[in-house]
């Protein structure tokens, strides 16, 4: 029996038929298994942050330095103090792109007066093509919840769509990239009555880091160039985000003309996000 | 004392790998690319330690590991209702499976070094893809009723083989920061060389 219990085939099939149990359990609605991971969050964000930061400490400390040996060949005498220079000459144009992305997110909440923009930090991006979620750092402590049925819109600092909230929790949240086979959104040619299409992430499609483009209407077919923004149509999210543009437009089959469509936003490239929740106006009580 | 100097040694060293290797894969994605995919730095250190230091530690690594994967980028399912919902386990499942295989894979007649780890990294991200797809093309076939269009040629040049590739060059330095940083003293687990000596006829010369 103890060798049995020691076996690592064993060991291995056990594990296995538990962590199944776990993740059947954990795909229904409320499942208390979901929330198991939350106390692995005070040890791993704080690392996550931590090893960010060193990263883009790293990063910049590098990019001086390199400049500085260039400068060295020139002036010896100068160089420490060149590359000193370089280097809060790097920390302050990263700091004006900061400064210019914050700007920007000013315009996107002019642009959507009815709704409020929660900024978020990327807390973390997909692990390969299957482990996909991006976490941000904003959830149910900061007054933001998801409501079943809802859907929350997710766009970058220059207001282009990135994907859609699918889990708020206490302090992060999870979202669904635009890329993701289960992402769908409804889109129009971002002219005036412009054509509507169905936007929806492809498996194929997403490995070369396209989305797949279908209802489109026979009649008013798009072209390579065209820009797509969503449509508001169905209510979740607001009319007029930028998802991306054509780049070919298949229309072998009359009765399922298909397009291709590069999205406009990199995840690769975010540092930020911005939520976007729509008010929830109380009506005015009005006495009898 | 000094084997309680070594624990705490090993406990340690695994702490900064688990926390470092895998906080750096979500982190920094655009350092290092090929069409789109990433090297699996995960992936790759629980096979390297499941094949250098035995399944005890590979299961152990690779169940916290896959704890930490879950909760940085569990997948999202499209369930059958068509909800696309966030999961919790299949990393965990997934990295456990990696360390199984990665301590067995040719442990009892062949001398543990750098080529047959090199070997293991490659056919277990081998396995490793061409299960998920296999996984990924029942389920939208069988309950979704989606087409899943990456043909084989396409599920091979644009993921299979980019993935192997990208993985085969972080094992080198995964492999090397084993075999010399730690967590054991020459890369060598001495338990596996008592497990020897009992029963399990393996070969542990690095």
């Amino acid at each position: 029996m103890r060798r049995l219990l020691t076996n690592k085939w064993f060991i291995t099939a056990i594990s296995t038929l538990i962590v199944v149990a776990v993740i059947i359990l954990g795909s229904f609605p409320g499942s208390p298994v979901n929330k198991v991971l939350k106390p692995v969050g005070a040890i791993a964000n704080p690392v996550a942050s931590f090893v960010n930061n060193v990263g883009n400490s790293i990063s910049d400390f590098w990019v001086a330095v390199t400049d500085g040996m260039a400068i060295r060949k020139n002036n010896e005498e100068l160089r420490a103090e060149i590359a000193s220079l370089q280097y809060q000459l790097n920390m302050m144009e990263e700091a004006a792109i900061r400064y210019e992305e914050l700007q920007e997110a000013f315009h996107i909440r002019e642009t959507f007066s009815n709704y409020d923009i929660f900024g978020a930090s990327v807390l973390s991006r997909e692990a390969d093509e299957w482990f996909s979620v991006i976490r941000v750092g904003v959830g149910n402590s900061d007054n933001i919840y998801l409501d079943s049925g809802e859907s929350l819109a997710v766009v970058d600092v220059r207001m282009n769509l990135i994907g859609r909230v699918i889990e708020i929790n206490e302090d992060d949240s999870k979202i669904l990239p635009l890329l993701h086979e289960g992402f769908t959104v409804s889109g129009k040619v971002n002219e005036v009555n412009g054509a509507t299409m169905i936007v929806s992430g492809d498996a194929m499609l997403k490995l070369q880091g396209l989305c797949l483009v279908t209802g489109i209407d026979p009649e008013v077919i798009p072209e390579p160039g065209d820009v797509i923004v969503t449509s508001g149509d169905g209510g979740l999210f607001p009319q007029g985000i930028p998802i991306g543009v054509i780049v070919d437009v298949d229309i072998s089959d009359p009765l399922n003309i298909t397009a291709t469509l590069r999205p406009y936003s990199d995840i690769a490239d975010l540092s930020d996000v911005f939520i976007m929740v729509p008010f929830n106006e109380e009506p005015d009580v009005v006495d009898p | 004392m000094k084997n309680q100097t070594l624990l705490i040694r090993k406990i340690v060293v695994y702490t900064i790998y688990i926390l470092v290797f895998t906080t750096f894969q979500v982190t920094f994605r655009g350092l290092f690319s090929l069409q789109g995919l990433y090297p699996d730095l995960m992936f790759v250190f629980v096979v390297l330690t499941a094949y250098m230091f035995g399944f005890k530690d590979g299961m152990i690594v690779g169940s916290l590991v896959g704890v930490l994967r879950d909760y940085f980028a569990g997948p999202s399912i499209t369930g059958i209702d068509g909800t696309v919902t966030a999961t919790t386990g299949i990393g965990l499942l997934v990295m456990i499976l990696a360390a199984s295989y990665g301590s067995s894979f040719f442990t009892i007649r062949i001398k543990r070094n750098f080529p047959m780890a090199f070997s293991s990294v490659v056919t277990a991200t081998l396995f490793y893809k061409i299960i998920g797809h296999l996984v990924v093309f029942t389920w939208e076939n069988a309950f979704l009723h989606h087409e899943y269009n990456i043909g084989l040629e396409n599920a091979l040049m644009f993921s299979i083989l980019p993935q192997t590739l990208l993985n085969m060059i972080i094992a080198i330095p995964v492999y090397l920061a084993l075999r010399f940083i730690g967590p054991y003293h020459k890369g060598v687990n001495p338990a596996l060389i008592d497990e020897k000596s009992r029963e399990d006829n393996l070969w542990l010369t690095m």
